[in-house]
């Protein structure tokens, strides 16, 4: 992962400082943001971040730079179900990218890399960016490489790992309406190609004439009590190609702003979502704005999800299974806010920028066992400094 | 090939959402750009890494979460 990251940031500083020329006006910022988590089935996660960016908008190059820690510790009735004590784990993640759009016509590279001690996932991707119509109208394209690697705790890579590759096409346009209102799209394919099953994930499985009779949100102790002794591994489908479609929409008001996002989703494995995110933006002053924000995601389960899987033993296994409840069909609703105060002397008043928000999110488990819904909240404050 | 009717019809919504965005525009010079510039309009508000992160996990969907630049000329 160092080596790799290591180029990435070589290459984006190459970038950065071949575009550079004496008298550019370079601005930089640097940020940071520390963001908790804490839900009803017992996870929480501790999220700080640090980050960078330097710009020359005359000379239209800029480099950025993120590094984050997660730090999660969790005790959700899926580990009670293994006879597993409480879990903690420690995720390091970081990105660079490079800009250079000196005209009408801009090009942007960018790595990122993510690390737990049975997950490292890296990805490289790059993005074209032409101005059309005195920059009324943008178009975009980009792809994107990832490749993950999955294993085990305590186990080498060498003894045991899945690999994961995935290809991304994005393709995109803004268009300006007029000169309050923009409105734009994005299209996503990914393609993924590898075994993403997760190797600690069990899947409690019923005898034929049981399944059918296990309830939703089912306990640890009637789950137990009902399965039979096989309970194998999670396996999913070894190819999933997923498309996503975001539609957006930014309104400028006179004292405030409407963004609007609208996601529609379909994938190969049958999976389709629509996510609906809408923020009102309030000016109260000229340090201050806020914001409540609303969002609202519904799917259905992919094709293989089945809350009970029926087998009769060891040797009749369902070929695809999983207990992952984010293939299962759920609604998530979200409400919350933010606020953003623009502390910096007269003058220069985005010179130090505070920014908090909060929201609490209730998800609705339509057909799982052991959980029924969720509660969760997520706080978060930033603070930005310029340079 | 209920995958490629869905195909089909993501791609006819794009081309819609296309023609949509450039019938009834009104060309905005440099000079009325004031408000597109406002910083609601570039990027204030949007979700974190931590928001991205519970996004990311607590929904099934990824992808186009990210959007081609608001051509607001503020540079």
């Amino acid at each position: 992962m160092g080596r790799a990251s290591a180029t990435l940031l070589a290459i984006a500083l190459v970038l950065a400082a071949s575009a550079a020329r004496a008298g550019d006006t370079v601005n930089g910022r640097a940020f940071t943001e520390i963001g908790a988590y804490q839900d009803s089935v017992a996870v929480s996660v501790l999220t700080p971040s640090v980050g960078a960016t330097v710009e020359s908008p005359t000379a239209g190059w800029g480099a950025n730079a993120l590094y984050l820690v997660d730090m999660v510790s969790a005790a959700s009735p899926d580990i009670v179900a293994t006879a597993s004590k409480r879990w903690s784990e420690v995720r390091h993640a970081g990105n660079v990218g490079a800009k250079y759009k000196p005209g009408t016509f801009g090009v942007s590279v960018a790595g990122n890399a993510s690390y737990t001690p049975d997950y490292l996932a890296l990805g490289a991707s790059g993005r074209v960016t032409q101005e059309l119509d005195e920059k009324n109208l943008t178009l975009t394209a980009g792809y994107g490489y990832g490749h993950d690697t999955i294993g085990r705790t305590g186990t080498p890579w060498s003894v045991f790992s899945n690999e994961l590759d995935y290809h991304s096409f994005v393709g995109g346009l803004s268009r300006v309406v007029n000169n309050a209102l923009v409105l734009s799209g994005q299209g996503e394919v990914i393609v993924e190609r590898g075994d993403q099953s997760k190797p600690y994930r069990f899947v409690p499985m019923f005898a034929p004439s049981v399944a059918p009779t296990i309830a939703p949100g089912a306990s640890v102790d009637q789950v137990a009590n009902a399965r039979i002794s096989a309970r194998p591994l999670e396996q999913l489908p070894l190819a999933r190609e997923r498309y996503a479609l975001t539609l957006r929409m930014a309104l400028r008001l006179a004292a405030s702003t409407i963004r609007l996002d609208q996601r529609g989703y379909v994938d190969s494995w049958e999976q389709r979502a629509t996510t609906t995110d809408f923020r009102w933006m309030f000016d109260a002053g000229r340090r201050v704005i806020w914001w409540p924000r609303l969002r609202l995601h519904a799917q259905n389960g992919a094709s293989f999800w089945q809350r009970a899987y029926a087998a009769t033993s060891a040797r009749d296994l369902p070929a695809l299974r999983t207990g992952d409840r984010e293939l299962s069909p759920l609604v998530n609703a979200t409400a919350g806010g933010g606020v953003r105060l623009a502390l910096g002397a007269p003058g220069d008043l985005d010179g130090w920028v505070l920014t908090a928000t909060g929201e609490g999110t209730h998800t609705w488990f339509l057909d799982t066992i052991y959980v029924k819904d969720r509660w969760s909240a997520l706080v978060t404050v930033g603070l930005e400094v310029g340079f | 090939m209920r995958l490629a009717v869905r195909r089909h019809a993501l791609a006819l919504l794009a081309a819609a959402a296309l023609i949509s965005t450039t019938a009834g525009c009104r060309h905005v010079r440099p000079y009325d750009r004031g408000k597109l510039a406002h910083p609601t309009m570039t990027g204030v508000g949007e979700p974190g890494p931590s928001a991205e992160h519970v996004y990311a996990v607590h929904e099934g969907a990824v992808g186009g979460s990210a959007t081609a630049e608001s051509g607001c000329g503020c540079n």
